[in-house]
């Protein structure tokens, strides 16, 4: 296996879209799995700043109930923040990014594999995570489903925005602040329609709209942000 | 609180915010300035 | 002539230092007319009184907030598509008053809320896209800092421009797709409701408002030729 995360790309005679996903999907996912503290890392924060708020607002359960959807959604935008800036800080810094862009594969192809491993190592297991916190705040059975479906839409558009941001800010002074300030502007939308798609299945509406709408961006993102992406890591090499 | 309150704060904040724009202009062409007059005496003193 | 003869930091120095003071000029007097014609002759308004006339402000502020960023990622997209030095200086001289004219649009519509709707602020779809928006502008300039080398910050800011123009539309249309608090648009080139005097106080502000953000953005622009160019012979050169 360890020929899988330190080897250079398979160098074929042309490069393809599913070879460079593939190829980069298995890399990061076996250099997660190898290390898992990040993934612990990032769970554990939002295990613990989700059991902070109860503490800090009052145990009421009404009030629990009906702030408990936007403070899971907050504390996974938190938490999915947290392993951004090492997504390209590492191989950037060994040189490796250097040889992933001179590989045959097409850039947006390797990036949108390393953005999908990514996500299943953080994103994934905070949507998992998510009914138990949501019973921690005593949400029912409706409302603890759609804010699972919420996230599982919203944690991969957040990936997908967090890398672009994370690759503009590569070698960057400022580092965590200034990919704050860049990140959580764009992760608003994705907030909102999260959340909200939460509370309207708590409050009996529909959480149709805001579901539909996560995925339209979810698509649109995947579509479009790994080009935005492979622009800004070739800013980031010249 | 009356209206003539919300109004001089709208239009005073403005004012102040144009104000600080102008005086921010200014200064940043003054020190470009001077950092022209430092580069050519560091010419001439080639 | 060359159609790139413009594109040039040296001759673009000497348009940009003639054509300033004429923008300011031309703000100053619009905006003055504009502002007797709202503050003094607009007639007071049947449901709001007096305080309506904070629209002069708020209004033009807030249309040149969104126009000014279209215009600086239209700036940023000539950068990374000619990779030219100008281009990503004039978007680095927008920025600070396009974030300018967001922070007086939020705050005139604070001051315009409270006494109308009876808060200084509501999370609904158009006053928090016009805060991320803000937020925009100054992700830009942190992220055109960031960097030693300032070619690498024009290009990286300049994507970020690009990645954040989703959000105009947001802002432009969010009082059509969502229930806000905000009201929805008067003005359209159809015609307006408004009465004829407001509307024309109101759009001679946003012309002042206009003019005055070319020649603070041309100014601006001058003073990052000559730091940037600094080590050239035409900046020596200057008087």
């Amino acid at each position: 296996m360890n020929a899988v995360a330190n080897a250079a790309p398979p160098i074929a005679s042309s490069g393809s879209v599913g070879a460079g996903f593939g190829w980069s999907f298995v890399r990061d996912l076996t250099l997660a799995w190898r290390h898992p503290g990040e993934t612990v890392l990032v769970v554990a924060f939002y295990a613990l700043v989700a059991s902070l708020f109860p503490l800090g607002v009052g145990a009421e359960p009404q009030l629990l109930a009906r702030i408990g959807p936007g403070i899971i959604w907050v504390c996974a935008l938190l938490a999915a923040f947290l392993s951004l800036p090492a997504l390209f800080a590492t191989d950037y810094a060994d040189g490796m990014l250097e040889q992933m862009v001179l590989s045959p594969h097409p850039m947006p192809a390797w990036v949108a594999g390393k953005i999908v491993a990514h996500w299943v190592a953080s994103g994934l297991p905070l949507t998992v995570l998510s009914p138990l916190l949501g019973l921690q705040y005593g949400l029912d059975t409706a409302t603890l489903g759609t804010l699972a479906l919420a996230l599982l839409l919203g944690t991969p558009i957040l990936s997908l925005l967090g890398a672009a941001c994370s690759a503009l800010t590569l070698g960057a002074r400022g580092g965590g602040m200034l990919l704050a300030l860049l990140a959580l502007p764009l992760f608003v939308p994705v907030l909102i329609f999260g959340a909200g798609a939460a509370d309207a299945a708590a409050s009996g509406l529909g959480a149709a709209p805001h579901l539909s709408l996560l995925g339209a961006g979810l698509i649109l993102a995947a579509m479009a942000v790994p080009f935005a992406i492979a622009a800004a890591i070739r800013i980031a090499l010249d | 609180m009356d209206h003539p309150f919300y109004l001089w704060m709208s239009y005073g904040a403005t004012a102040l915010a144009l104000a600080a724009e102008i005086v921010a202009l200014r200064v940043g062409r003054a020190r470009a300035r001077r950092a022209v007059e430092a580069e050519r005496g560091l010419e001439e003193q080639d | 002539m060359n159609f790139y003869f413009f594109a040039s930091p040296a001759t673009f120095f000497r348009l940009a230092g003639a054509m300033a003071p004429m923008f300011f000029v031309l703000a100053a007097v619009s905006g003055a007319i504009g502002l007797y014609l709202g503050l003094a002759v607009a007639p007071t308004d049947a449901q709001q009184g007096e305080v309506y006339r904070v629209i002069f402000i708020h209004v033009p502020a807030a249309w040149m907030s969104m126009f000014i960023y279209l215009v600086m990622a239209c700036y940023g997209a000539m950068t990374l598509a000619f990779n030219t030095r100008l281009a990503a200086m004039m978007a680095r001289a927008l920025a600070p008053t396009g974030a300018m004219f967001t922070f007086v649009a939020l705050w005139t519509g604070a001051f315009w809320g409270r006494p109308t709707w009876g808060t200084y602020w509501v999370w609904d779809a158009r006053l928090t896209s016009e805060l991320v928006l803000f937020f925009l502008y100054a992700g830009f300039i942190a992220l055109a800092n960031a960097f030693e080398d300032p070619r690498r910050g024009d290009r990286a800011a300049a994507l970020l421009a690009l990645i954040g123009i989703v959000n105009l539309p947001i802002i432009y249309f969010s009082v059509q797709w969502w229930n806000t608090l905000h009201q929805g648009s008067s003005v359209s080139f159809k015609g307006t409701s408004m009465h004829v005097t407001m509307l024309w106080s109101m759009l001679l502000m946003a012309f002042s408002f206009w003019m005055y953000s070319a020649g603070a953005a041309l100014v601006r622009c001058r003073t990052l030729i000559l730091d940037r160019e600094r080590r050239t012979r035409w900046v020596r050169a200057l008087s």
